[in-house]
């Protein structure tokens, strides 16, 4: 049987002839299509991608909408407003001519947040200081999400249209990066709405738990700062003011508690303790000192900072909490958690080390300080 | 890999390898053991060089197949949508130094103190709030 086959095969080289022109053609497709099937197979990838982004979007949208109905009085339909809250664009200031560009930024970012604060309030009329806070930062998220959507979407159907190699690539290149952003932002809608701590939260953690039981007050918009004495020392410590998320104007309450010295004993110090992205085989929780304006953002904050710290001639440290881009707005891990712990031990180290006693410290928790408290 | 495409439910439109491309695998599949099998029939024949040929398709032919497997477990094995994550809250008493862990509601935030004791008179303070450590994930 399996020779009369072999025969029939071998006899006949007809076939075999024919096979291998089948398969010669299909090189020679092969050699003028590869571009083609390879922009197609990589469409595929992003179509997934988007149909999986296009999920989470929506989740976050319904996620917004049910909160801020929660909030809202009488039988209000939040959706048109919601809607048209996730459209909401920021137009940066121009930077052909530099000069004074920090100013006009935070100057627009002011606006930014106080429209926002507005809308939030006016949709939630219910809804308490923090609560309005913790929905502001849930629409921001779904906001964000809502433009990786409309992105991807772009590239894709741009790509689809014009079957482009170098369009379709542009998007395919980083889409792996761009997943995992997706991915923590659908787990901030979960720690805005319930107003759970996420791993940004690390710095006003760390700050809290060194001014826990000492009076407080306010020292700028959603700032607080304490006096705290610790072995001969006097720390004086900042945060955003919890439990609502906000990251609140770091940049002024240093500069306000430094201009506000004048004429008392000057700080001799600054130490600020910050979330910073840790590189792919670090441990999450892992610890570095250094030296510098820890914060993040678009730089408005840091260049207040730096500017204060200049002007009154202070050393500046940092203390970075690493943690992974998937932590950073997602509900804090257990790693973070502990790490602000020892990043307490830390800070009292640094200011053993490089500070004496009588010595007047500065100590700032930078980030959302969602959850926490003081 | 069957149970996470199970689990997944509605969630997996990654799997566009349908069995259209499964019947073209399985097509390309025999060609190849065919054409080897040819090819190892001429080596002992009279017609050598007609056998190296064979071998060469009959290669590339699986070549082709392992990529596409390959390709579709990269695409199909990218995780679910985000699941919700377990938070718990950390209760410690500042009269009895009790400790307790509970699942996290919302309202709770660190530093809050507004629950009584389970054991004495006062009142406890949250004094932590962090995700549940989650079970090692098999790749
Ligand atoms: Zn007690």
């Amino acid at each position: 049987m399996y020779l009369q086959v072999g025969q029939l095969l071998q006899n006949q080289s007809d076939i075999g002839m024919i096979l291998q022109t089948l398969f010669s053609l299909s090189f020679i497709i092969y050699l003028f299509y590869a571009q083609r099937i390879q922009a197609m197979s990589m469409l595929r990838a992003v179509e997934g991608t988007l149909r999986k982004v296009k999920e989470i979007r929506d989740k976050g949208r319904s996620v917004s909408i049910e909160a801020v109905k929660e909030a809202s009085e009488g039988d209000y339909d939040p959706t048109p407003d919601v809607e048209r809250f996730l459209e909401h664009f920021f137009i940066s200031p121009t930077s052909l001519d530099p000069a004074g560009i920090v100013g006009k930024m935070g100057q627009l970012l002011n606006v930014r947040e106080n429209t926002f604060e507005a809308e939030v309030r006016a949709m939630a009329p219910k809804a308490s200081d923090s609560e309005v806070n913790n929905l502001e930062n849930l629409l921001e998220a779904s906001l964000a999400l809502n433009i990786y959507y409309k992105v991807i979407r772009h590239f894709y159907l741009l790509g689809k249209k014009t079957m482009n190699i170098y369009v379709i690539m542009q998007i395919h290149m980083i889409l792996p990066m761009i997943v995992r952003e997706i991915e923590a932002y659908s787990r901030a809608l979960q720690a805005f709405r319930d107003g759970t701590p996420i791993g940004d939260s690390v710095g006003p953690l760390v700050a809290a738990r060194l001014m826990h039981g000492h009076e407080w007050s306010d020292v700028a918009k959603e700032m607080v700062a304490a006096e705290v004495p610790y072995n001969g020392r006097t720390l004086i410590v900042t945060k955003a003011k919890g439990p609502g998320g906000s990251v609140g104007k770091p940049g002024d309450a240093i500069e306000n508690i430094l201009n506000s010295r004048k004429g008392r004993k000057k700080v001799d110090a600054v130490i600020m303790i910050d979330a910073a992205g840790k590189l792919e085989g670090e441990p999450a929780g892992g610890i570095a000192e250094g030296v510098g304006a820890a914060i993040g953002g678009i730089g408005v904050e840091k260049y207040k900072i730096e500017e204060a710290v200049k002007e009154h001639d202070i050393p500046m440290y940092a203390i970075a909490i690493k943690q992974d881009i998937t932590h950073v707005v997602a509900p804090m891990v257990e790693e973070l958690y502990t790490a602000c712990d020892t990043a307490v031990e830390t800070v009292k180290r640094m200011i053993d080390e490089k500070t004496k006693e009588g010595d007047t410290i500065l100590v700032a928790g930078i980030g959302n300080t969602v959850g926490v408290g003081q | 890999m069957t149970t996470r495409m199970t689990d997944a439910g509605p969630q997996t439109p990654m799997m566009s390898l349908s069995w259209v491309s499964l019947a073209v695998v399985v097509v390309i599949g025999i060609f190849s053991l065919l054409f080897l099998w040819l090819g190892f029939q001429s080596f002992g024949g009279e017609n050598p060089d007609q056998g190296n040929l064979y071998i060469v398709v009959g290669t590339a032919g699986l070549a082709a197949i392992g990529y596409m497997f390959f390709r579709t477990k990269a695409i199909s094995s990218q995780k679910p949508p985000v699941e919700k994550a377990e938070v718990v809250t950390i209760l410690e008493c500042p009269s009895c130094d009790l400790k307790r862990v509970r699942d996290f509601q919302r309202g709770d935030y660190v530093y809050k103190s507004d629950e009584s004791c389970t054991r004495c008179e006062g009142t406890m303070t949250i004094t932590g709030i962090h995700r549940k450590a989650e079970p090692k994930k098999k790749r």
